[in-house]
């Protein structure tokens, strides 16, 4: 396929059934609309695009920026669509939890600005939250913001009106599934697809999905938010669920590893609904000789919630390192074999000794350029640690004098160093804060 | 009654669950001292300090923990505070009576604090007595140091409060990249005019001696403290460039106290009451008050002014949180940061080093049916007013423990009342001829209906809530406060400018 613009390329997204080996319904048949294949990633590329597009052809070269509220996807999708046409694009958010993310906003040349967290010293006049200042300081006079307001721009809804919508009805051979199944974000997919859905049939069945009120899913709004998004009206859904982060996560792993699908936590999310809402409905089908079908979104791909998951499940990730590691010692052996310096001593030996021994500061490099001992060289122990996996970093015949704050670290890693062989590490007992009690030189760099 | 009654049931932990199980006591002092009466426990008060103090062992930081002394006015509590290790536990005083006050109750000039807005008596007093001022702008510093040329003082400690954080942040340091937005604050001085604040104690060097730099931020929000905290070992990196020799980080208070116990009950009446805002739900508050939500066509909008009264972390757990998550800029935890950078650590909690350290008693004084409300709802008229327990002034929503009398004299008493044990929604009204006197604007659930004679307790109330907005309006008295210790199982009282951390002051129990 040849395009002018990648644009183009967004919509027209896959419809998969899933194996009902996997879902284990014998009367239903369950698709899954995968609007992670979107170009930019997610489904959000649709709303983004019919959002903004009316104002990026307007300001295309100006000095504008482009804001939304948006801590995901949407923000991902116009950060691309602004630099496309020149744009800057801002998020401002409250809601972004998950580094990866926000690191990939910044990649994608987003700014971002973080809403305050609340006030610890209340002050009960004050109803305002920050939202609405958010939106008071755009229609301000003379700002050049382009404010796409997707908890609110009936756009956001048509996007889905106009093309997820009719996608599904086309690749069901003219029909509307019984089912739909979406997760409650800005509700613009869910409201739109409903809206067509309805129109072919009006038996249509709309499950939405929020995330549990003390809970987080990317994407998702509790039970509690949805009832402040503009586009959210309650006659949209048959049904409101909620669903666990643990939950998500299952219904994002049985998508990957046994469905081949790469789906992130809000798809597991609607899966997981899906899945639990229908067995019901299943079993009622039995013996009726009748068949339905169901739909749900696959809204985004899972390679950006590593930390999520790791969060959550750290078993899912990583398992133990191998190596020399100061972690795999215990308490007794570093006693046993961790031996330490007092200050006086450890001058004595920088002085005279013979070798000198080799000074290391575990520290941070900008607590040691603030104040070190003179001639110590810093490996920061994040650095240290990976070092010393491989094996010893020094030779044997240099005796080593380990530094941190207070001794506890280096004595440590003194015995981590001695248990793989070398004759002569010591820790400086109390650290480095010991040596400045003590009086002893520090010097900046 | 259809729903489940939505109690919001306090939080209470050991020393006080057992006062609050001593009944006969409770009544005995109400009665003895009036409605409404506050109880306070000074042991449990050294009991918190000493947990801010583990997070401090935890993480190897030296440094005190300061008492923000707003929180509370009573002397039982700061004495109980002047009696701990002095290396340890310090008091921050926002005016010249509670710098009087502290120092009255034994605390030495050294351990003081001097916070807030000052004038030249406090400035003096403080400086004086050799407290460490902590200084709001450069225009306050010049006023410190003339005062202690003009009066012949010592070089008086001080440390820099600091503002503004957010514009600040990353942008040269090529780090953090994001902008975080903070709440104004009318206190500090903005890190972007840093150098004149600089130059400023580099000029009255002879009068003051810098040593550390403060912020205290008005947010429950780990990522923004985190951010300042950073940005303030950074600064510090800037003064000793600049030869200046400060050695302490001071992150204010705002650690929190989770004063709800059940998270799933904060919950449930937090989405109820979005629901009774949108008209799905009958209301949850005196005439349908939304606490700052309102309904626009359909959609909620606005914030709650409510206090988040169920915390998962709070206190000095906030504390090793805070403490414990990368920084930004130089990746590495705070706690991390100021050992390595050789800083100490000054903390000033009020609220949280007070949590679970008293309570306010109100005495039941009229229950009247509320027939316009429907069957089964009541006014409960206490002996106390609003200003007495200001948990609507904090925005913090909990509700009391009921205390029956108990007695011949309650018995049997007329039928119309639901019977004992199920549960009954009243409306809280205080004691003034007033119609905004309401304890709270929330509808109460208790497991009873109270009766006139019968105690209510709120628990927790030792953080702002006891006495901060107290006053005599309609010549109402206020309260008075006992402070009460516990040993082997029987608890002794007394008046609370009477008390001193002294065991057994009248003498050795035979």
């Amino acid at each position: 396929m040849r395009y002018d613009s990648i644009t183009e390329a967004i919509g027209n997204t896959p419809l998969v059934r899933i194996d009902p080996a996997v879902h284990g319904l014998r009367h239903i048949d369950l698709y899954a609309k995968l609007e992670m294949l979107n170009p930019f990633g997610s489904v959000k590329d649709r709303p983004a695009w019919h959002m903004a597009r009316p104002h990026l052809q307007e300001a295309a070269g100006g000095d504008g920026t482009v804001v939304e509220l948006s801590s995901g996807n949407t923000a991902k999708a116009l950060a691309l669509l602004a630099g496309m046409h020149g744009l800057k694009f801002r998020s401002v958010t409250n809601r972004m939890r998950v580094p990866e993310i926000k690191e990939l906003l910044l990649l994608l040349g987003a700014e971002i600005e973080e809403l305050p967290g609340r006030s610890e010293c209340l002050d009960p006049t004050d109803t305002d939250d920050p939202l609405t200042r958010f939106h008071q300081a755009l229609s301000g006079p003379g700002n050049t913001y382009l404010h796409t307001d997707q908890y609110f721009n009936p756009r956001n809804v048509e996007a889905h009106a106009a093309g997820t919508g009719p996608e599904i009805v086309k690749d069901l051979d003219g029909r509307a599934p019984d089912w739909f199944v979406a997760c409650v974000g800005t509700a613009g997919s869910s409201t739109g697809v409903a809206r067509v859905l309805r129109e072919h049939d009006a038996g249509v069945r709309v499950l939405g999905l929020v995330a549990d009120k003390s809970d987080f899913i990317p994407g998702i709004r509790t039970l509690d938010e949805v009832h402040q998004v503009g586009l959210f009206d309650p006659a949209t859904y048959d049904l409101l669920a909620p669903v666990t982060s643990q939950q998500a996560i299952d219904g994002m792993i049985t998508l990957i590893r046994r469905c081949g699908l790469l789906s992130g936590p809000t798809g597991g999310a609607a899966y997981h609904g899906a899945v639990r809402q229908l067995a019901g409905v299943d079993a009622e089908l039995e013996g009726t000789g009748r068949r339905q079908t169901a739909v749900f979104i696959v809204c985004d791909r899972a390679e950006s919630y590593l930390s999520y998951v790791r969060q959550r499940r750290p078993e899912l990730l990583g398992r133990a390192r191998r190596g020399h590691s100061p972690a795999t010692l215990g308490d007794d052996d570093v006693r046993a074999r961790g031996r330490a310096v007092g200050v006086e001593d450890a001058r004595r030996r920088i002085a005279e000794g013979e070798p000198r021994p080799l000074v290391v500061d575990l520290r941070g490099p900008h607590a040691y350029a603030a104040l070190h001992i003179e001639g110590s060289v810093n490996i920061v122990d994040e650095l240290f640690e990976e070092l010393v996996r491989g094996g010893l970093p020094f030779s044997k015949r240099t005796p080593v004098l380990l530094a941190c704050p207070v001794g506890e670290r280096s004595l440590r890693y003194a015995a981590l160093l001695s248990g793989m062989g070398h004759p002569d590490v010591r820790s400086l007992a109390g650290g480095i804060v010991a040596w400045r009690d003590a009086g002893a030189p520090l010097v900046r760099e | 009654m259809k729903d489940a009654p939505l109690y919001l049931r306090p939080r209470v932990d050991p020393p006080l669950a057992s006062l609050l199980g001593n009944a006969p006591l409770l009544h005995s002092l109400a009665d003895a001292l009036g409605s409404p009466l506050n109880v306070l426990l000074p042991e449990a008060l050294a009991a918190n300090a000493e947990r801010f103090r583990s997070v401090y062992r935890r993480h190897h930081l030296a440094g005190r923990v300061y008492f923000a002394h707003k929180a509370n006015r009573s002397s039982a509590l700061v004495r109980r505070l002047a009696a701990c290790d002095p290396a340890a536990v310090g008091i921050d005083v926002a005016s010249l009576e509670e710098l009087r006050h502290a120092l009255s109750c034994g605390f030495t000039g050294d351990r003081v604090m001097a916070t807030g807005p000052k004038d030249p008596e406090f400035l003096w007093l403080a400086a004086r007595t050799g407290a460490t001022v902590n200084v709001d702008s450069p225009g306050e510093l010049d006023q410190l140091a003339a005062l202690v040329r003009k009066y012949g003082l010592a070089r008086t400690d001080v440390l820099v409060r600091l503002s503004g954080f957010e514009s600040a942040t990353g942008a040269e340091l090529g780090g953090a990249g994001t902008r975080l937005l903070a709440r104004r604050s009318r206190f500090g001085t903005p890190v972007a005019e840093a150098d004149g604040l600089w130059a400023t104690l580099e000029r009255h060097a002879d009068s003051v001696e810098l040593v550390g730099v403060a912020y205290h931020l008005d947010t429950t929000g780990l990522e923004e403290k985190g951010r300042a905290l950073e940005r303030c070992v950074l600064l510090m990196d800037e003064c000793r460039a600049r030869g200046l020799t400060p050695r302490a980080v001071d992150i204010g208070g705002g650690f929190g106290v989770g004063y709800v116990e059940d998270a799933g009950e904060w919950d449930r009446w937090t989405t109820a009451l979005s629901e009774a805002v949108l008209g799905t739900r009958p209301p949850l508050t005196w005439r349908g008050h939304g606490y700052g939500l309102r309904n626009e066509a359909g959609t909620v909008r606005g914030t709650a002014a409510l206090y988040p009264a169920h915390r998962p972390t709070a206190g000095p757990g906030y504390l090793d949180a805070l403490l414990s998550r990368p920084a930004p800029v130089l990746g590495r935890p705070p706690a991390t940061l100021l050992l390595e950078h050789l800083h100490d650590l000054y903390v000033e909690p009020g609220r949280a080093l007070v949590d679970q350290c008293g309570l306010s008693l109100a005495r039941v004084e009229e229950v009247r049916p509320l027939e316009s409300d429907g069957p089964g709802r009541y006014l409960v008229r206490l002996g106390m007013n609003a200003g007495d327990v200001s948990l609507e002034e904090h925005g913090v929503l909990v509700d009391p423990v009921l205390l029956p009398r108990g007695g011949p004299l309650h018995q049997g008493t007329a039928d119309e009342q639901p019977a004992d044990g199920e549960p009954v929604g009243v409306h809280l009204v205080g004691n003034l001829c007033l119609e905004a006197d309401l304890i709270t604007r929330r509808l109460v659930f208790l497991p009873r209906l109270p009766r006139p004679g019968d105690l209510l307790a709120f628990v927790n109330t030792a953080g702002y809530v006891m006495d901060f907005h107290a006053h005599h309006a309609q010549r109402r008295p206020l309260a008075r406060t006992v402070a009460v210790t516990e040993e082997g199982g029987t608890w002794r009282w007394c008046p609370d400018e009477n008390y001193w951390p002294l065991t057994h002051p009248q003498g050795v129990p035979s």
